[in-house]
């Protein structure tokens, strides 16, 4: 197994809003009519490439997320986005991280969806599930006070819906389904990984460990994420097992270009744009009332005001590096930085490492791409540099002739009634009256040949 | 689940004017909170979303000529919230067996903002306790092309602004938006007021249900309402059955905080006539 996993995680932002001054926040009240569907149409054709690239240059993983009513993240819906790529990539894994499943009304649709994306993959996909970040439901009638509950049953009802066999019926105190019967079901098993972001409250480290997920570190201080993972790997001892180090991953963008200086001289402006105009939010709308309990509220306002921590949109560059939220520079000081970051935290994978950030222009993203798939990746892996899924056979056969030849031969035919007969037709010889005819002769509903 | 399972137990800060010691009735395992002075005619008031835990001008003046009791529903005030607490019919339920417990069969009730919709609510399904019903500034209904603000977008600062005509309210009470304690509260207050009416603001039932209404009803509206559109307290007055609607000269959203010696005025002598 590889030292370390890089995943290509994309927002596909929509830079093109009015100087960041001149509004309160890039989410819920910045209006749409900012948003012009003929530069979209450019700028996600873009993105999607980007994302099919990245099984080219080697990584690991691609990885899309659910937001809504913002310029940060334009994907409300993922699962459409990684239908794209299902469809133009052969054997990378696939990361929706996440769906936001309190959001929705049914949270069986996210079970048939990535269920979907799984059979047609051969068993790629990744699902994440969130709550959805505070600003979100505003969105939509669900309230905010409701989040943890909707989250934690519609979690039960999804992986239920894919382990146990259908139909049964959910009483659930936020939903309810008489009859529970998803199809199809995913390929993988159990079900698909579970990844789980999180900002390291305790609530999520504990859910992460009773169920053996994987925890993925949103943009936070080295310091943080530390913190969160020592705190995973402790609540993993306690419930009788060492966390493996495939269950720690930090999301830490990274630029690397031909020196330290280039370097920071293309990516500054870009990344400061995800933090500073892309998670410019109002506290209030970051959280809504009861999105968490008053304790954490206090907490965190708390720390805040006794400047411990920083509101992203505050954040400058150079803290940002300081505190190793980013990782930039040349391929020397980029691989040394990410070692040591990876060895101090106890991470598995990077996320959004040699990715596009904000406005970024896509040659740069591409430049990114190339050097970090050359220079800092081989530095993490075994000598013939393959990423692990390459490692592996494919979980489901992808031609005819495999399933045929590990499924029997011919495979089993398609076998039904025909209104008014009592007779089985054979479908795989249907349209053939000399084979089927010996069957079917003399009966009345039906005329064959 | 027992109810008395999973109350979300935070300290409570006390505000610098104003502030009395409540007494406290249990009512499902819930201690609720509630202030109550004076002698006469029973008369309930349900307050709004903020500004609890005070023994303001206007009940001082109430309590001189009735007797008012004040209560805090959960989350609010004094009063834990539950776990189970999500919506108007927990709250009606826990008012009505709030009286039960302390006593009180009919009685006057006045509820302002929330607590208007909350006072609907509860004459709606109880009509029978109440011998008159005092709406000021309510929420509740629907006003068609005309939602409102957002409270829950608004920052601290910018709700205070829209909440008071007379901003020199704010002083005489102390308000401050950066208060850290009172910010932290009024989170936990709002996060209480969003599970009553996060999604869908108002309750369609109500214009028929409040039909059932025999009492004498009242609407106080403010003479400029930034927070709630002056139009509900229209379409308040004319949904009610046997209503007048009044408004008070110098107020926004809070003639509570804003004209205590006016509202009260207006309160007093309709609650007499009402009596009679």
């Amino acid at each position: 197994m590889n030292q370390l996993r890089f995943y290509f995680f994309h927002l596909m932002p929509y830079p093109y809003i009015p100087p960041t001054a001149e509004f309160a926040s890039t989410w819920v009240s910045l209006s749409n009519k900012y948003y012009e569907p003929q530069r979209g149409r450019i700028l996600y054709n873009e993105y999607i490439e980007q994302l099919v690239a990245a099984e080219k240059y080697g990584f690991d993983g691609v990885g899309v997320n659910e937001h809504h009513a913002n310029f940060y993240g334009t994907m409300p819906s993922p699962n459409i986005i990684a239908a794209m790529l299902v469809q133009r990539t052969t054997h990378i894994p696939i990361g929706v991280i996440g769906n936001a499943i309190p959001l929705h009304g049914n949270p069986l649709r996210v079970a048939e969806e990535i269920a979907m994306l799984d059979v047609i993959s051969g068993g790629r996909m990744i699902s994440g599930f969130v709550r959805g970040i505070g600003c979100e439901y505003f969105n939509n009638g669900v309230a905010p006070g409701d989040s943890v509950e909707r989250f934690d049953e519609a979690h039960d009802l999804i992986i239920k819906a894919w382990t146990v066999d259908g139909p049964f019926t959910w009483q659930g105190e936020h939903f309810y389904i008489p009859n529970v019967n998803p199809i199809p079901r995913p390929i993988q098993t159990p079900h698909p990984p579970v990844w789980i972001p999180g900002q390291g409250s305790l609530e999520t480290l504990q859910f992460i460990a009773k169920h053996h997920y994987t925890y993925m570190m949103v943009f936070a201080p080295q310091w943080f994420t530390k913190m969160a993972f020592d705190g995973l790997r402790e609540e993993c001892l306690r419930l009788g097992y060492e966390a493996p180090k495939t269950m720690f991953n930090a999301v830490v963008p990274t630029y690397v270009a031909e020196t330290d200086a280039q370097a920071h001289r293309e990516a500054k402006a870009h990344l400061s744009w995800v933090f500073n105009t892309g998670l410019k939010i109002p506290d209030q709308l970051f959280f809504p009332p009861g999105y968490m309990s008053t304790k954490s509220f206090r907490n965190f306002i708390g720390a805040l005001k006794k400047g411990r921590v920083k509101a992203q949109a505050q954040l400058t560059y150079d803290e940002m590096l300081k505190d190793r939220y980013l990782i930039v520079g040349s391929p020397e000081t980029v691989k040394n930085q990410l070692g040591e970051y990876c060895e101090d935290v106890g991470a598995g994978g990077i996320l959004a490492a040699g990715a596009s950030y904000g406005p970024m222009p896509h040659w740069m993203v591409t430049k990114n791409m190339q050097i970090f798939s050359e220079e800092i990746m081989p530095a993490f892996r075994d000598a013939d540099g393959k990423p692990d899924h390459l490692r592996h056979e494919p979980l489901a056969p992808r031609t005819r002739a495999e399933f045929a030849a590990q499924h029997g031969r011919p495979p089993e035919p398609a076998r039904s009634l025909v209104t008014g007969s009592t007779q089985l037709i054979d479908h795989r010889v249907a349209h053939v009256p000399e084979i089927i005819d010996a069957s079917l002769r003399g009966h009345p509903g039906i005329k064959l040949g | 689940m027992s109810y008395v399972d999973a109350i979300d137990k935070v300290a409570v800060p006390k505000p610098a004017r104003f502030y009395t010691s409540p007494q406290f009735a249990h009512v499902f395992g819930v201690p609720m909170a509630y202030r109550r002075q004076g002698n006469g005619e029973a008369v309930v008031l349900f307050h709004g979303a903020g500004f609890t835990r005070r023994w303001i001008p206007l009940y001082e003046m109430l309590a001189k000529s009735v007797d008012f009791i004040a209560p805090e529903a959960p989350g609010f005030g004094e009063t834990p919230l539950p776990k189970w607490f999500k919506n108007f019919d927990d709250l009606t339920i826990l008012y009505d067996q709030f009286f039960e417990t302390l006593g009180v069969d009919k009685i006057h009730l006045i509820g302002f903002s929330m607590g208007g919709w909350a006072a609907s609510e509860f004459a709606a399904f109880y009509p029978r306790r109440l011998k008159s019903l005092s709406l000021i500034t309510p929420v509740g209904l629907r006003l068609e092309d005309n939602p409102g603000v957002d409270i829950f977008q608004l920052s601290p600062v910018e709700l205070l602004d829209r909440l008071f005509k007379d901003k020199r309210v704010m002083q005489e009470f102390l308000i401050d938006p950066e208060d850290f304690e009172e910010g932290i509260h009024l989170y936990s207050e709002f996060s209480a007021a969003a599970r009553l009416m996060w999604a869908p603001r108002y309750n369609l039932a109500l214009e028929r249900r409040l039909q059932r209404l025999t009492c004498p009803t009242l609407v106080v509206g403010a003479e400029d309402d930034q927070l709630v559109p002056n139009a509900m307290s229209d379409r308040f007055a004319a949904v009610l059955p046997n209503s007048r609607l009044v408004r008070i000269p110098g107020t926004g959203h809070e003639p509570c905080l804003e004209r205590p010696r006016a509202l009260a005025d207006v309160l007093l002598s309709f609650i007499a006539e009402a009596a009679r």
